[in-house]
């Protein structure tokens, strides 16, 4: 499932499978750190590359991205309007 | 009569009550709103036996929380110390325990953090921000805001007083900590808003962290003219879409921020076809703009005036350069002119004054320096050059570090003094190699360094980052470099990078840069 797959890249890719980590989907993955900057720019091409998509800079915005939730609608959007 | 930080906002209080202070997002405070919150935190840190000159850590992302602790906090007497909550765990305790910290202020999100930071030995007995955390008391922001709104100060607080604290990593080993007075950051905020006009009609987009001194025009000069500051959310510095909405949703008047935060934002803000009649003033800082950047930008933004400011964390803002026009050439925009009631000198290595036009060290003597480094009298002293006038008077200049020449009167950056390097007997500056591989079309960002490959000799190695359009090709550059540099400062070697390691204020992290490559 999309959902799963946004986080497992989260927790094994951006925080080498550290163990105790938890991500909801509704967390806000910047303001609590869970993700930087640089980080958030490998997720985008990660969801990019893993749905087929890609995402204009318009696009690229706190609404789109602050939390999986937010992901995983945007994608569906872009999916079904493409 | 202003004369302390906090003082800004009653006296704006009182001649425009309702006007906006402060706007993060939909959450927004008038000047009054802003005046009773300062008092409630004021009033609440003094029920927690805050004294004068009290160290309280500030531990929050931007957002409304962090002007209310920054003024709460100096109104009760207390000094502001803000902790990069994107800093490592390790440096966060480094800093508490430095400062002394007893009382931390923070918000929900840092929980995890915060207790990692407290589980270890140290002094913090409350936290204001959260509302349970084990083995310390907590005060929620709830109960902050229904908190009494009357206060009267204990102290007497003096302009030369300690106000804030900002740490900086220091080239070597710990990171130190530069106090800033009440007298310090007024003589900024007074500065700023006669230079640049700033006026109660002002909207000043703060895209920088309080624990970077940028802030200050948002948090300092905004205040003091009664103008609003809003504040860029912590995910909206990552979006450069984001960061463009904020400047045409916000109608801002006034951006101050890293060049390379203006430079995402000409790429991706999506601003392209947009007007912008209400940006009166882009001010950059902390780094040389490539001036293929500023020149696209100017063309853009054709109503906006932009200024180049300059100055270490020690002096705040010393310098600054109203670009006069569109920069056609490549060259380094200058770092301009010294501010009013500013001093200056340009020393060579023996210490005596250059001639005009001659490479030197600047040093400032400024109404914005600082008052030394915390708890390091022997650092501070090393930092300073005291000249004594004739008339018995002393001046305290601030060594910068940072090499200049001047010409015509206006000063040009070279580079940090220890960015100046010898090979094979040349004097090299590492930042000049720097701007000539910006000025290709195929390069973003470029950070040049030296590695030691024998007890006596160096090499020069690039690192560069492709820019948006055209991929660097390592050929290509080095070809270009010959062309611009003497051959001995053309690098040895060339590494095409996606990103640089940075400070969470988005400037590369030069030390992790090396040791990444």
């Amino acid at each position: 499932m999309l959902e799963q797959r946004i986080i497992n890249y989260i927790l094994e890719e951006l925080h080498s499978g550290q163990s105790d980590l938890k991500i909801l989907p509704e967390d806000d993955l910047l303001g609590s750190g869970l993700v930087e900057s640089m980080g958030m720019m490998r997720l985008i091409q990660f969801v990019e590359d893993d749905n087929g998509i890609k995402v204009p800079p318009q696009d690229m915005t706190i609404e789109n991205f602050m939390t999986v939730a937010a992901m995983v609608e945007y994608i569906d959007r872009t999916k079904n309007n493409g | 009569m202003i004369y302390l930080l906090p003082h800004t906002i009653t006296e704006s209080a009182r001649r425009f009550p309702d006007r906006e202070a402060f706007r993060f997002g939909k959450v927004s405070l008038t000047y009054r709103k802003m005046e009773k919150r300062m008092n409630q935190l004021a009033g609440v840190l003094q029920t927690l036996g805050i004294k004068k000159g009290d160290r309280i850590g500030i531990y929050l992302n931007r957002s409304i929380e962090t002007a209310i602790s920054i003024f709460g906090i100096l109104q009760a007497g207390g000094v502001y110390v803000p902790i990069d909550p994107k800093a490592p765990v390790t440096r966060s305790q480094f800093l508490i325990e430095d400062c002394e910290i007893k009382i931390l202020i923070t918000q929900l999100a840092q929980r995890k953090k915060i207790s990692q930071i407290t589980k270890d030995k140290n002094n913090i007995h409350t936290i204001i921000g959260l509302s349970e955390m084990e083995g310390v008391k907590t005060i929620s922001w709830e109960s902050v805001f229904t908190a009494s709104a009357e206060y009267n100060s204990p102290f007497r607080i003096l302009e030369k007083d300690l106000a804030y604290i900002i740490y900086t990593s220091g080239s070597t080993g710990q990171p130190k900590g530069i106090m800033h007075t009440h007298y310090s950051g007024l003589s900024y905020a007074r500065l700023t808003a006669d230079l640049y006009q700033i006026t109660e009609q002002d909207r000043i987009g703060n895209h920088a962290p309080i624990h970077f001194d940028i802030c200050t025009l948002g948090y300092f000069t905004s205040p003091l003219v009664g103008a609003c500051t809003v504040i860029a959310s912590d995910a909206a510095t990552v979006f450069p879409a984001s960061l463009g909405k904020l400047i045409t949703e916000e109608a801002l008047t006034i951006w101050y921020s890293v060049p390379l935060a203006l430079v995402q934002i000409l790429q991706n803000g999506v601003l392209a076809d947009q007007a912008l009649p209400h940006l009166r003033w882009v001010l950059y800082a902390g780094e040389p703009f490539p001036p293929k950047y500023l020149r696209t930008l100017m063309q853009q933004w054709s109503d906006t005036r932009f200024s180049n400011v300059y100055g270490p964390t020690e002096t705040n803002a010393c310098t600054y350069y109203n670009l006069p026009e569109i920069p056609m050439t490549d060259d380094p925009i200058p770092i301009g002119q010294v501010w009013k009631n500013t001093d200056y000198l340009i020393l060579d290595e023996e210490g005596k004054e250059v001639a005009p036009g001659t490479t030197g060290e600047l040093l400032i003597c400024s109404a914005t320096q600082m008052l030394g480094y915390w708890r390091n009298p022997a650092l501070t002293e090393k930092s300073l050059y005291r000249v004594l006038a004739t008339t018995g008077q002393e001046s305290v200049f601030y060594k910068t570090g940072d090499l200049v020449k001047e010409e015509d009167g206006i000063l040009h950056f070279l580079g940090r003094k220890d960015f100046q390097i010898k090979i094979r007997g040349h004097r090299v500056e590492l930042g000049a190699i720097e701007a000539c591989l910006v000025a290709h079309a195929s390069v973003r960002e470029a950070a040049v360094y030296t590695v030691r490959i024998s007890e006596e000799s160096l090499k020069i190695v690039a690192a560069v980052i492709s820019s948006s359009d055209s991929e660097a090709s390592v050929i290509n550059l080095l070809e270009f470099l010959k062309e611009k540099l003497p051959l001995y400062a053309v690098p040895e070697e060339i590494k095409i990078v996606k990103d640089f390691p940075r400070t969470s204020s988005g400037k590369i992290k030069r030390g992790a840069l090396v040791a990444a490559l």
